[in-house]
């Protein structure tokens, strides 16, 4: 009561403490552009760097200084660094990456093109990912010596034994040379099916909105076995995050309280979840990142056209746009799940916000 | 990890404290024992591979597409050279390229994580810098390294040096987080103003009392950071960045042999990947062993 009356009187003064309370992660997302741009400038000069002249090469050999010069000014690459440096960094502020070397298409629609793909194969995989970990290492809370629980935690010491690629060629020999139970893999969808037209660019999404449920399903029976190979793959680095967490959450005092005062079964388990969680999430936005990788490399290995392949070509055509292009965006992605898995991890537990002072339990 | 689950009156701060001691039994197990035995087997291929290998590693010796036999102990690929021979050569490869790049990230790491560590609190501009590295350290690791990798190894070139140069580069802030981490936890300690007010010089104060009580998480991580570098190597190859297609490499093998496991023919990739598999899973059975043994005795 007081206080409404004091939130009355002084208005300005309390947006103010409002704003102080909000700080926490407001400083982060306002510092996300500075940490992006900081990033792409690191890129920019990284990609400076490689050898090789793409002027001289699409010039060609015995070109007159002349017609170099004037390849040079077409690409971009005239002047001096900081010229460069200049028109990029204003170009970045436009959502303008530049246009590609090799074929003079804006970057940014390429990888707009390419990327929704990419980026929704992953979001698929992340979200299964996620459930699967969370259930399986209920097996090992729930009874951590029976046989489950054992495979489970065996498993989970496997983390990065087998890489993704390995488990794809796996898949792929098992699931479609030998049993036949999945699609060939050389694209998203059944040859001869016409994908419909763009709207968000995100394949699956698109011929859901088109109702074209036919692509739908062709889609996701394509997309089944690299989901599958993400899945197997990365679930082992969570499990054993999740896992590490869980085992001083279950003997934590705050539980055994919940067990001796007779709280339901449900509720121990969602304290030992709820104390556990906060770490855990901070290496899933980690783990995003190394699943947007994996992506990268599945979708070579299944031919799904997406970020990877364009990435790739890039680096063999010297197209520098491209590639400062494709690692500025994939950087802001990863950052930006980064964040929000830190905002997460205040949101689930305040003592870890900047400037709070934790007294331990 | 005791079940507090079913029975609400279960004594568990009774049972909890010997648990781990249980678990951990004193000896090395067999799973020690024989990633051990794995390891060195790898090492040893490593460096008399070539020597060993039945077949020329880069030459066509077969017909194509054959399946294992007496004569070609993996089979040869589809462009008729022996699986066998050049998954041996390749070990060399790979294993130098991860060893090499380790140890490189390693040093760099520790350096950078001192440097970082000891300044990060100080005023001026050199505290600045230092609070900005250890944040960019920090966000590197939500960057996928195959695709900072697919850039850095255009940026210095194919060839097995540069590879290792540009390993180390991708995986030295792991190395550095830790070592900054360590150092931040050391800094205040007693006996650093000790030496200080004792008239130690301020970069042998850190070479002789800040390095060796900080650089041992990193030390431990070193066979992470060798399986990470493997597979990042075999993972650069199956994409067509790494090494030039003859050389014999893991990776590429690998990404051949795809083609060929999608018509049935599975040795191709196989042999690689049971090479790239082994090797990783002993460095990081080891590491758990020796990870679990600290954590155990601290």
């Amino acid at each position: 009561m007081t206080a409404a009356v004091a939130d009355a009187g002084t208005t300005g003064g309390d947006v103010l403490a409002a704003l102080r309370r909000q700080r926490w992660w407001a400083l982060r997302v306002l510092a996300l552009p500075v940490h992006i741009l900081v990033f792409a400038l690191i890129a920019f000069f990284l990609v400076r760097l490689i050898p090789g002249d793409p002027a001289r090469v699409i010039a060609g050999p015995d070109a007159t200084p002349g017609t170099y010069e004037a390849v040079r000014q077409q690409l971009g690459l005239d002047g001096g660094i900081w010229t460069q440096l200049g028109h990029f960094v204003a170009g970045l502020v436009r959502f303008d990456l530049g246009d590609s070397i090799v074929n003079g298409r804006p970057v940014f629609d390429e990888i707009m093109a390419r990327l929704p793909g990419t980026v929704e194969l992953a979001l698929v995989s992340f979200v299964i990912l996620v459930l699967v970990t969370l259930l399986l290492s209920l097996a090992v809370v729930v009874a951590p010596r029976s046989p489950a629980g054992r495979i489970v935690s065996g498993y989970s010491q496997a983390a990065g034994a087998i890489p993704d690629f390995v488990i794809g060629v796996i898949g792929i020999f098992l699931f479609y040379a030998t049993l036949q139970i999945v699609p060939a893999p050389n694209g998203r969808t059944r040859p001869g099916l016409v994908e419909p037209d763009p709207i968000t660019h995100f394949p699956l999404l698109d011929s859901i909105l088109a109702g074209r449920f036919a692509v739908t399903s062709s889609i996701l029976s394509h997309y089944l076995l690299p989901i599958v190979v993400l899945v197997v793959s990365l679930a082992p680095l969570l499990l054993k995050q999740l896992l590490g967490a869980l085992g001083p959450a279950a003997e934590d005092r705050a539980t055994l309280f919940r067990v001796a005062t007779g709280a339901p079964r449900r509720m121990v388990l969602a304290s030992i979840y709820r104390r556990a969680l906060p770490p855990t999430i901070a290496v899933f936005g980690t783990i995003f990142g190394t699943l947007l990788g994996g992506t990268v490399i599945i979708e070579q290995l299944f031919g799904i056209g997406g970020l990877g392949v364009y990435a790739v070509n890039s680096v063999a055509g010297l197209d520098f746009t491209a590639l400062q292009g494709t690692l500025v965006l994939v950087a802001a992605i990863s950052m930006i799940v980064f964040l929000l898995a830190d905002v997460a991890t205040m949101l689930l537990d305040p003592r870890r916000r900047p400037g709070v002072q934790g007294s331990g339990s | 990890m005791t079940s507090t689950l079913p029975p609400p009156a279960a004594p568990i701060t009774a049972e909890a404290p010997p648990a781990p001691a249980d678990r951990r039994r004193p000896g090395p197990g067999f799973g020690t024992w024989a990633a051990a035995v794995l390891l060195g087997l790898v090492l040893v291929v490593a460096l008399f591979g070539p020597v060993i290998a039945p077949h020329d590693p880069t030459a066509v010796v077969g017909l194509p597409s054959r399946p294992p036999s007496g004569e070609h102990w993996g089979g040869t690929d589809s462009t008729g050279m022996d699986v066998f021979s050049r998954t041996l050569a390749g070990t060399r490869i790979d294993v130098l390229i991860a060893v090499f790049s380790t140890i490189l990230a390693t040093a760099l790491g520790v350096v950078v994580g001192l440097a970082v560590g000891m300044n990060e609190s100080r005023r001026g501009p050199v505290g600045t810098l230092a609070r900005a590295v250890s944040r960019l350290l920090d966000l590197l690791q939500a960057i996928p390294v195959v695709i900072v990798g697919l850039v850095v190894v255009s940026f210095f070139g194919t060839n097995t040096v540069t590879m290792v140069l540009a390993i180390a580069v991708i995986l030295m802030p792991i190395q550095a987080r830790l070592t900054r981490t360590e150092v931040l936890r050391v800094r205040g300690d007693a006996y650093l103003d000790a030496a200080r007010q004792a008239g130690q010089h301020e970069l042998r104060l850190i070479v002789k009392h800040v390095l060796p009580n900080s650089v041992r998480p990193a030390l431990l991580n070193v066979s992470v950071i060798l399986g990470i570098s493997i597979v990042l190597t075999a993972a650069l190859g199956f994409l067509g960045v790494g090494l030039p297609p003859p050389t014999p490499e893991w990776g590429s093998m690998i990404a051949h042999g795809a083609g060929d496991a999608a018509v049935g023919k599975w040795w191709s990739a196989a042999f690689p990947a049971a090479a790239l598999c082994v090797t990783v899973a002993a460095s990081s059975v080891l590491t758990n062993r020796f990870t679990l043994r600290r954590t155990g005795s601290g």
